[in-house]
């Protein structure tokens, strides 16, 4: 009832205001009539009567007020007031509202911007069923190093388990794998994966069926589940295509289902195909090269996840304490495995931007503090026409909120355009998220950030500018000039201002030293002038070894006879391209240590002649030759990593090793030392590496390496038209210079640097138009002063010097305070550096050097016009 | 400062202004007048608080407001108090009690 009223009442006070001042009024000056005949009836004239009523009446207007003020329509009434009010001020101000809408447009869009996409890659979860309750699982040893799962510790996980509905397992990585009987060869991406991958993941194919434990337990079984995408481009969507065959590098699958469209699982792969017991993936214990996903049951959280896989792998270290002691498997977050490669990245961008909007808003805050000065004969006339000070303040804050709001409408389109250039340059592409857009979220989140900016700009100008004496105000707004509180105010705006940015910059300036570091890295080959790229043989057309040999043997010279090139090689792995495989190694007259106990390399087998072509310098002895083949005695090459680790000082040519899990069952011996090279990545330290011979190990699909004295990518053409010639079921994949794989690397790094350069300038920039409005506001302020320098003699040289150590004395305490903050700043991003210190001396001298340039940029313009000041127009109004 | 005063006052101006109408439908000075009266002149109700405080205490909707004719035919708005300020009447003079009581407590301790 009494709601229902209350509704009743704020829809009066709304939609009849009028009627209801018009009784307010009625009402008023009955009550004054009344008083009045009251007086004149305890014998006062009517005059006199009148007078006295009045007095104690007060101001009508002011009681009027007062009683509109307890409506509870009048905020809302107000309202509207005030927003009317807003526009009609802030268009009579075109040049002061567009230079802050600008200012905070680029300050919200960009805002926006990042957190849509942070939005979308960190906190809106994956596009699985109940997400939060899978994880994935790595192997630790001794507690560190998370890497692959061996298949038979998994399979005993999988057992023995109690907290997971499911555990399944997918490759560490995908294979490239060569499809024929179509009209040419293709090349796809496959991965092997449990049977129960899906099941765990709770997605079914479109058509056909998903794997079955059966599948796995036959082995026999060869069957694949396809992408939505290859069964439109391969079978034109046809549902018949479950249930037919194809070939991948030889061996016949039966296809049974085909994956939704859109549905990718960590890797993007054309193929799924089964771990059975044919694979050989991990036959032992010490052999790892899974991933391990679950899903837990739903009473099940994960620190019980971890105490029971824990506790299992306890189980296995005594069992096999050979393999297992100290191995135990790590379970992390799904969603945070995806993410972990650019959650730091995101969020140093999210933290910059949020600071570019806070330098922002201290200029727009800056702006309405020197127009709440001029304005203050205003505020005062409203004041003394009954506004409270509370409805003033609201008025106030209105006009600002309007102002942002209208920014954050700009910003909206500021942050598609910026979405759209910069976030596609973004390493997210790989982490099987939807593409961002701008959405709901984003928009609820820019209104946020506008009104919060609002009132953030809004609330210390119009606490300053209505706590005035209106007698005062009026009295003198003439000749008011600024109060020592205002300055002191935008004076605190600049140093802060001049603080943010001098921490950005610094922060910027190790990232950017980083990525030059990173760029001039020495990879230990030279990545210039090579074209690189997969060939792979389908294994039944080349059964034997001296077949294989033959093939890639007369590839290579056919290569090396087209012109432009002027070496070529093959290589099992592809540096910097295939990552991973590092085998334990050990002198063979040595007993095998234990798996914990080895020392591990890349293990790589080459061509002769790979050294030469990729330009990996030979330190002793010789390379792999021609007569390296499958009927000699078995050769290795050392990395001098690996020899130092191995033989010491001494010299390996002529000792012998050992390889664990490697095809070739005897010692090799040691033929040659070359230097170290950065196989795996440029952030890693160089690797310690082995090189076999390809003839005397084997394999159906190696890397090929051509240098060309030319630009790699034209002989692109010229190599694949030989593959094909020599074999049409053969392929020249994924070809790219090895300049652009280097830069790969890199291009995540760059743009993310690139985009904080980016916003540290907006922000230099800001900054300066800060310090330039308050020096120049003072210039103006001072002009009479100047004027009267001048006349007494003051050259422009000392009142430039005035003017400019007028800046200094606001951008010093800002500049120490910036260098203070940098650090820290610095030491929260230590991950994304490379090569140097977060103390690193050159940022932070640069970043000095450039705010300097920037305080004599910005004060020069209001130093000249000090020094313009007419010294005749002075005195004369003086 | 001020403000701290008014309010502390304006829950008492409420009660004072609901047991006035109580008793008998007033226009607007007539409530300053009786409350004036009735403590002997110890609370002035000035129109500043008057006003403010009916058009509250209508739009909760204890109090009502009518147009009629004064005791000597002028035209005043006339307030009423409505079922739901009685009830809101006994619940204030229960509090009022209330503190009475405890604030006396205190001046009498030893």
């Amino acid at each position: 009832m009494r709601a229902y009223r209350r509704i009743i009442s704020t829809f009066r006070s709304l939609f009849r205001k009028e009627e209801l001042d018009r009784d307010l009024d009625e009402e008023l000056a009955s009550y004054l009539e009344l008083l009045t005949a009251e007086k004149v009836r305890a014998g006062m004239s009517l005059e006199q009567a009148r007078r006295e009523a009045r007095l104690e009446l007060g101001g009508v207007e002011q009681v009027k007020e007062k009683v509109r003020e307890r409506r509870v329509g009048y905020l809302i009434d107000t309202f509207f007031h005030d927003l009317r009010y807003a526009a009609r001020t802030l268009r009579k101000n075109v040049g002061f509202t567009a230079v802050a809408i600008v200012i905070l447009a680029i300050g919200i869009g960009a805002s926006t911007a990042l957190f849509t996409t942070i939005h979308a890659v960190l906190l809106r979860s994956i596009p699985f069923d109940e997400p939060d309750r899978l994880v994935v699982g790595r192997k630790t040893m001794d507690g560190r190093v998370a890497g692959p799962v061996s298949r038979v510790d998994y399979l005993d996980y999988r057992e023995l388990t109690e907290s997971f509905e499911e555990l399944a397992a997918l490759g560490w990585f995908t294979q490239s794998r060569t499809m024929t009987g179509g009209r040419e060869a293709q090349l796809l991406r496959a991965i092997f994966v449990t049977w129960n991958l899906f099941k765990t993941l709770k997605v079914d194919p479109i058509v056909g069926r998903s794997f079955l434990l059966e599948d796995e337990q036959q082995g026999d079984g060869n069957v694949v589940l396809i992408d939505h995408g290859l069964w439109q481009t391969r079978f034109g969507g046809e549902p018949g295509a479950v249930g037919s065959t194809i070939h991948l590098d030889g061996f016949a699958y039966t296809i049974i289902g085909v994956m939704p469209r859109g549905f990718r699982f960590l890797f993007d792969v054309d193929v799924w195909h089964l771990i059975d017991r044919d694979v050989p993936i991990d036959r032992t214990r010490d052999s790892h090269s899974l991933l391990v996903v679950g899903r837990m049951k739903p009473s099940v959280q994960i620190e019980q996840a971890v105490v029971e896989t824990g506790a299992i792998a306890a189980g296995l270290a005594e069992a096999y304490p050979e393999t297992n002691r100290g191995k135990s498997l790590w379970l992390t977050d799904l969603h945070q495995f995806m993410v972990r490669g650019v959650s730091l990245n995101l969020q140093l961008l999210m933290a910059t931007t949020a600071l570019v909007l806070l330098i922002a808003c201290a200029n727009v805050a800056g702006l309405l503090l020197a127009r709440g000065e001029r304005r203050a004969s205003e505020i005062a006339m409203r004041a003394a026409l009954g506004a409270s000070r509370s409805r003033l303040l609201r008025q106030l804050l209105t006009e600002s909120v309007v102002l942002t709001c209208t920014a954050g409408l700009l910003g909206i389109g500021v942050a598609y355009l910026l979405q759209d250039g910069l976030l596609r340059l973004l390493p997210i592409g790989g982490l099987g998220l939807e593409r961002p857009l701008v959405n709901s979220a984003a928009l609820a989140f820019t209104l946020g950030v506008s009104i919060a900016s609002g009132l953030l700009v809004g609330v210390i100008p119009a606490l300053r500018g209505t706590a005035l004496h209106p007698a005062r105000q009026l009295g003198s707004a003439r000749l008011f000039s600024q109060g020592a509180p205002s300055r002191r105010l935008q004076r605190t705006y600049v140093v802060m201002q001049v603080a943010i940015s001098i921490a950005l910059v610094v922060g910027s300036g190790t990232l950017i030293r980083s990525l030059a570091q990173l760029s001039a890295v020495d990879l230990g080959f030279d990545p210039r002038g090579l074209l690189t790229g997969e060939v792979g043989i389908q294994e039944d057309d080349y059964a034997t070894p001296a077949e294989r040999d033959l093939f890639f043997g007369s590839l290579l010279e056919e290569v090396q006879a087209l012109p432009g090139v002027s070496s070529a090689a093959l290589i099992s792995k592809l540096p910097l391209r295939d990552l991973g495989t590092d085998w334990p190694v050990w002198p063979a007259d040595q007993p095998p240590p234990t798996n914990q106990a080895s020392f591990f390399a890349m293990a790589r087998w080459v061509s002769p002649g790979y050294f030469e072509t990729t330009g990996i310098p030979l330190v002793r002895g010789r390379d792999i030759s021609e007569s390296d083949g499958a009927n000699s005695y078995p050769v290795i090459v050392l990395s001098e990593i690996a020899a130092r680790s191995l033989f010491g000082e001494s010299d390996p040519v002529g000792r012998t090793v050992r390889v664990r899990f490697s095809p070739v069952d005897q010692p090799f011996l040691v033929i040659g030392v070359v230097g170290d090279i950065r196989l795996n990545g440029l952030r890693r330290a160089p690797d310690a590496a082995m090189y076999m011979s390809a003839r005397q190990v084997g394999g159906s699909s190696m890397g090929l390496i051509v240098r060309t004295s030319g630009d790699p990518r034209r002989l692109v053409s010229a190599v694949d038209d030989l593959v094909e010639r020599k074999d049409p079921n053969v392929l020249f994949a994924r070809p790219a210079s090895m300049a652009s794989v280097v830069d790969g690397w890199q291009a995540g790094f760059r743009v993310v640097v690139t985009a904080l350069s980016l916003f540290s300038t907006v922000a230099l920039i800001l900054t300066a138009v800060g310090l330039y409005g308050v020096l120049a506001y003072h210039v103006n302020q001072r002009a009479n002063e100047i004027g009267i320098r001048l006349a007494v003699g003051a050259s422009s040289g000392q009142l430039v010097r005035m003017i400019l150590g007028q800046g200094w004395t606001m951008v010093g305490p800002g500049l120490l305070l910036g260098l203070l903050a940098a650090y820290p700043a610095t030491l929260l991003i230590r991950p994304l550096l490379y090569g140097i210190e977060p103390l690193d001396a050159p940022a932070y001298i640069a970043a000095i050097g450039i705010i300097a340039l920037v305080t004599t940029l910005a004060a020069s313009l209001p130093a000249r016009r000090a020094t313009r000041v007419n010294v005749v127009d002075v005195l004369a109004k003086q | 400062m001020a403000d701290g005063k008014t309010d502390l006052l304006r829950g008492t101006l409420d009660m004072l202004i609901l047991k006035t109408l109580s008793l008998q439908p007033l226009h607007g000075l007539g409530v300053s007048q009786r409350i004036e009266q009735v403590t002997g002149g110890v609370f002035q109700v000035k129109p500043g608080s008057l006003f403010p405080a009916l058009h509250r205490l209508e739009q909760e909707g204890w109090i009502e407001g009518s147009w009629g004719e004064s005791a000597n035919n002028r035209r005043a708005k006339y307030y009423t108090l409505t079922a739901a300020g009685r009830r809101r009447l006994g619940e204030e003079k229960r509090n009022w009690a209330q503190v009475v009581l405890a604030i006396t407590k205190v001046l009498e301790a030893t």
